[in-house]
């Protein structure tokens, strides 16, 4: 079974240095749990972040140059049909960039491959491959699925193998020229981040702080049901029926 | 920090009588700003006993004399008006979550933006969603197309779905929440039918659209194009008059087969006793009103929710510090909180203030989690959790 890893061009998010991006790592963590030989997949200008990986357990690196700025999709897509894997692996965004989070589904489409978002487990039996996908809440979703398919991964995903410099040392890396792909669009204006505030509760601009710790501790809706002094069995049913009510609870097996 | 500037000499003159020769003012009305005036002989006469030789007030309130207050003018009643936008310029489409068919707080912040766009041209706003949703009208919707929920999990199919709609209507833009179910659908989308997707919009109007990218140390700015996704917490919900939610027909779509490849999506079910705390969606919570720690748990376990408790049960070693819900514990994320035996200190309640619903059983009535809480139950919680396994466990038997 063969697993490509799609490591992108990440950069620290303090120091701003190449560095590969944690869930590519982890994304590697969970390939080597299904196969022995794990390659990663890198097209972009320099491969100076993703030869990073190379130390947690990636053993060989696919480089395509391309242009700073051009299209990586069609030198993957040609990678990808020349190394033939069963399965592709991406994190969640790039480490670096626009951070979209397109790229994985814009290859899926174009192999017409499956994709899965967001897994925390893998397993494969019989060309099947089995997803375990992480939902909010802690909520999780099991997905069986025919190989080849576009996998990617979670931050919740087991924790990425540490770095091994011997192992970094000895990883190949393989440079090819990829295909030029010019973008279509103008770059966006691009400006210094500014941190917006988050609009939590309805708490007006300039009132008082008694009013935005009532803001923030109390419920918007207007005061709710008290029972005084019930019996255990009316104040348990009462309970019961609220938390069917407002949906938390599944309505009672006898009706 | 500024305040309106009063003009006592027009606030008098306001109060003049007219038709005297020397300068008159009337007293008896109630002030245009800050507190009612008390008038104390008014408030004097009003309590006074009739029919007694000497004075006698009745200072409890209950005589309510002719005089007692002056009389307001009764505000007319007014039917709740709807906003409806009958032949909409253009339409803003929404995808929200909407998951069991109720609105997030992130969707409702998106139809508030959708709102804001629409409103900007005339136009109007549509919401697609895949079974019922309900209170969309004062979410600020004005359309809406209920298509039947597909069986499998699969958002390929809610995809081909939302293609179809996308090219029968024609939406200026299609708005999706930037959540788990949200964003991966609308990737999907941009996916299939090529069109430019703005990822995690925080700020969005007509004009410009803003997103953090590189880390968040770049800000990338643009028209948006036709499909957005909205970062959480960016923007307000519609507060504005309710608007009408008419339910549009589908309209008919060939349904999309799920990629052939994929042969089952199941749910698992959640293990909440092994959730953190700030990812469980039902917690129950113990405080000093709980002294059976063997009880408590069963229950949480009955109900099916996450355990958690107040500073404290942790603090005597009763629950571990990983379950302390509040400011120094976990900020909880919860739809729905059970507060067994806690009173609701202010650093507990900030804990619990994103929580949706909360339930309190206290003995003390005047308790701020009574006053937090959506059901209330002045009793000890030490007897309430034994009827409610009780009655859960009758419950399973029939």
């Amino acid at each position: 079974m063969k697993t490509l890893v799609l490591l992108s061009d990440a950069r620290h998010p303090v120091s701003g240095r190449p560095a590969p991006a944690p869930t590519e790592l982890q994304a590697i963590n969970l390939a080597r749990s299904l196969a022995d030989e794990v390659t990663g997949l890198h097209a972009g200008p320099d491969a100076e972040a993703a030869r990073g990986a190379l130390g947690h357990g990636l053993a060989r690196l696919e480089h395509r140059k391309i242009l700073a700025g051009h299209d990586p999709l069609p030198s993957l897509v040609a990678a990808i049909g020349t190394e033939a894997p069963d399965l592709v692996l991406a994190g969640r965004r790039a480490g670096a960039g626009d951070q979209t989070g397109l790229l994985p589904y814009r290859l899926a489409e174009a192999l017409g491959w499956p994709i899965v978002a967001d897994a925390v487990a893998l397993a494969v039996e019989g060309g099947v491959l089995e997803v375990i996908q992480a939902l909010p809440k802690g909520a999780r979703r099991r997905w069986r699925l025919r190989l080849p398919a576009v996998v990617t991964v979670h931050p919740a995903a087991p924790a990425a193998a540490s770095f091994a410099l011997g192992a970094a040392r000895e990883g190949q890396v393989e440079t090819a020229i990829g295909i030029p792909a010019p973008p279509d669009e103008p770059a966006m204006e691009e400006r210094p981040y500014r941190p917006r505030p988050r609009l939590i509760a309805s708490a007006a601009a300039g009132a008082g702080a008694a009013e935005r710790l009532r803001a923030a501790t109390q419920a918007a809706g207007p005061g709710g049901r008290v029972m005084v002094d019930p019996s255990p069995e009316e104040a348990a049913q009462a309970i019961l029926n609220h938390l069917r009510a407002i949906g938390i609870l599944k309505p009672a097996a006898g009706g | 920090m500024s305040r309106t500037r009063r003009d006592p000499r027009e606030e008098r003159e306001v109060r003049r009588l007219a038709g005297s020769a020397r300068p008159r003012w009337r007293l008896d009305l109630p002030p245009s700003v800050g507190r009612l005036r008390r008038d104390p002989r008014r408030e004097a006469e009003a309590a006074r006993v009739p029919g007694a030789a000497r004075l006698r007030l009745d200072r409890s309130g209950r005589a309510a004399g002719p005089l007692a207050a002056p009389p307001l003018a009764a505000e007319p009643l007014v039917a709740p008006t709807i906003r409806i936008i009958e032949a909409p310029a253009f339409l803003i489409a929404v995808v929200p979550d909407a998951p069991g068919g109720r609105l997030t707080p992130l969707d409702r912040q998106l139809l508030g933006t959708a709102r804001l766009l629409a409103d900007a041209g005339g136009g109007a706003v549509l919401t697609l969603t895949f079974g019922a949703v309900d209170g969309l009208g004062t979410a600020g919707v004005d359309r809406t197309v209920a298509l039947t929920a597909p069986a499998s999990g699969d958002p390929a199919m809610r995809m081909g779905a939302l293609a179809a709609l996308f090219a029968a209507l024609q939406p200026r833009h299609m708005l999706f929440p930037e959540s788990a179910a949200g964003g991966d659908l609308a990737r999907r989308l941009a996916a299939r039918i090529g069109e430019t997707l703005f990822t995690g919009a925080e700020s969005l109007t007509a004009r410009l659209a803003t997103r953090p990218a590189g880390n968040r140390h770049v800000e990338q700015r643009t028209a948006p194009p036709r499909l957005v996704t909205l970062a959480p917490d960016a923007q307000l919900p519609h507060t504005g008059p309710a608007h009408e939610a008419r339910r549009l027909e589908p309209p008919e779509i060939a349904p999309t087969p799920a990629h052939e490849a994929i042969l089952s999506v199941e749910d698992l079910p959640v293990a909440a006793d092994a959730l953190p705390l700030a990812e469980a969606d039902f917690v129950v919570s113990a405080g000093s009103g709980v002294t059976d720690f063997e009880l408590f748990r069963e229950l949480a376990r009955a109900l099916g929710a996450t355990p958690g408790a107040s500073r404290m049960v942790c603090d005597a070693g009763l629950m571990p510090r990983a379950a302390q819900v509040g400011a120094s514990g976990t900020v909880l994320e919860a739809a729905c909180y059970l507060a067994l035996g806690i009173s609701g200190a202010p650093q507990h309640l900030q804990g619990v203030a994103r929580c949706e619903h909360v339930v309190a059983v206290n003995t003390d009535l005047h308790a701020a989690m009574v006053e937090r809480a959506g059901l209330a139950i002045i009793a000890d919680a030490q007897q309430v959790m034994p009827a409610l396994i009780a009655a859960l466990k009758a419950e399973g038997r029939q």
